[in-house]
């Protein structure tokens, strides 16, 4: 999968819609510090990562700080999960503070730590489990991304959007949030001006649903296993659906990486369809090689998930040593979740223009309600 | 070197999820091998 950097992933700070610069990809490659060698490049990773770190532990802090004032007080106070108070902390940082160039470079290896956490995550699931709500998910992933697919490219075209606009933000909502969007983008042809609209759109809706799946989950008094399965399916971005089913519970976050990682694991059959259709439209290149470039797309952490999930399966860790991996993950998602709050920025998210972003918001909602059916059927035929 | 001969010597860059795979199983090696032990949380 394809990643950005912090600059990139924050459409607004380099939108080629609005000022007239390129949005500049940094391919599928970790985000380089400041220097040209390799000590210097990390060297210039470090200030970020020491922000990351410093966000996250201070979201431990207020956890652990408010939860035990409210009991120590007798006060009645809904427990909020370190996840949410990283990620508040960092959206108040990034919104209100201008954060210094300095600390972009690392900021941006959230997305790094996010899939070392997942690959880390494959030591709590046996391979059971893992083909069991896997084979489940990926039939509920199959009619989730058919159905997205179909809807968005039906708003697009209601609300007038370019269509490869819709096909972006089609790609965005279907499988998963920006990656999909950045490999699609070099697939299909598309102008860097839609691929920056889409990306703010997904994120922006992203950002609404940390806060708005919990509570509608809570309000419909979900099980952690059916909510976690929700988000999974229904939240763009890996990092904002894991975080939301982290902000429900524990286990509701470790099912929610389950089923957004076998969604994940299309990216590659989508956007090789949507590749085909444009280039027979003949407005995109041929794909020569299908089988390669399926390899190409196909998410390598998924594989890392799997085989690490195969290595506990064959009791190659002890108990302690489970224990031990299991918190390596957390503090590698620690750090993504500060990132999560770090590179949303309102302002420059919603100077993208309305019509994509309510398109967007529009199919979330749709496809919020078609998952959360399927979410219910399959609990009542399989026990999700 | 021409720089068409400078690109086929270059070495080819892993991309960042062969970065976090590699890095995750470095760590859980050294969990494995009880070069870290315990962590806290």
């Amino acid at each position: 999968m394809t990643t950005l950097d912090a600059s990139q992933t924050e459409p607004g700070s380099r939108p080629g819609s609005q000022s007239g610069e390129q949005p500049v990809s940094m391919g599928d490659k970790l985000p380089a510090g400041t220097g040209g060698h390799l000590p210097g490049r990390i060297a210039g990773l470090l200030p970020g990562l020491a922000l990351l770190g410093g966000v996250g532990i201070l979201g431990k802090v207020m956890e652990q700080t408010i939860n035990g004032y409210c009991k120590a007080h007798h006060i009645v106070f809904p427990n909020i999960e370190y996840v949410l108070w990283a990620i508040i902390i960092g959206l108040v940082l990034s919104n209100l503070v201008t954060i210094p160039k300095i600390f972009e470079a690392g900021v941006g290896t959230y997305e790094f730590w996010l899939k070392v956490g997942i690959v880390l995550l494959g030591a709590r699931f046996v391979l059971g489990d893992v083909l069991k709500l896997g084979g489940i998910s990926l039939i509920l992933v199959v009619v989730e991304i058919a159905g997205a697919l179909l809807l968005m490219l039906w708003l697009g075209k209601l609300f007038g959007l370019k269509p490869k606009l819709a096909t972006l933000l089609a790609v965005g909502t279907a499988v998963c949030g920006v990656s999909a969007i950045i490999a699609a983008r070099a697939s299909i042809d598309s102008e860097d001006e839609d691929s920056t609209v889409a990306i703010a759109a997904i994120l922006a809706l992203g950002a609404f649903a940390l806060v708005a799946f919990p509570l509608i989950g809570h309000a419909l008094h979900m099980s952690d296993r059916a909510f976690g399965v929700w988000t999974g399916l229904a939240v763009d971005n890996t990092a904002e659906a894991i975080a939301s089913g982290a902000i429900y519970s524990d286990t509701a976050g470790k099912i929610s990486t389950l089923v957004k990682t076998a969604r994940n694991a299309m990216i590659g059959f989508v956007v090789l369809g949507f590749a085909i259709y444009w280039s027979r439209q003949g407005l995109a290149s041929r794909i020569e090689h299908k089988g390669a470039f399926l390899a190409e797309k196909f998410p390598k952490f998924v594989l890392g998930f799997l085989a690490i999930s195969l290595l506990l399966s064959a009791h190659l860790f002890s108990k302690p040593q489970v224990q031990a991996l299991g918190n390596l993950s957390k503090w590698a998602f620690l750090l993504t979740f500060a990132g999560v709050g770090l590179r949303t920025n309102f302002r420059k998210l919603f100077q993208q223009g309305a019509r994509p972003l309510l398109v967007g918001a529009l199919g979330e909602v749709l496809i919020a309600f078609l998952t959360l059916g399927l979410v219910l059927g399959a609990n009542a035929i399989w026990g999700v | 070197m021409s720089n068409e001969a400078a690109k086929t010597l270059k070495a080819p860059t892993l991309s960042l999820d062969s970065w976090a795979v590699l890095t995750a199983f470095l760590l859980a090696a050294l969990v494995r091998m009880g070069l870290l032990k315990s962590i806290p949380w």
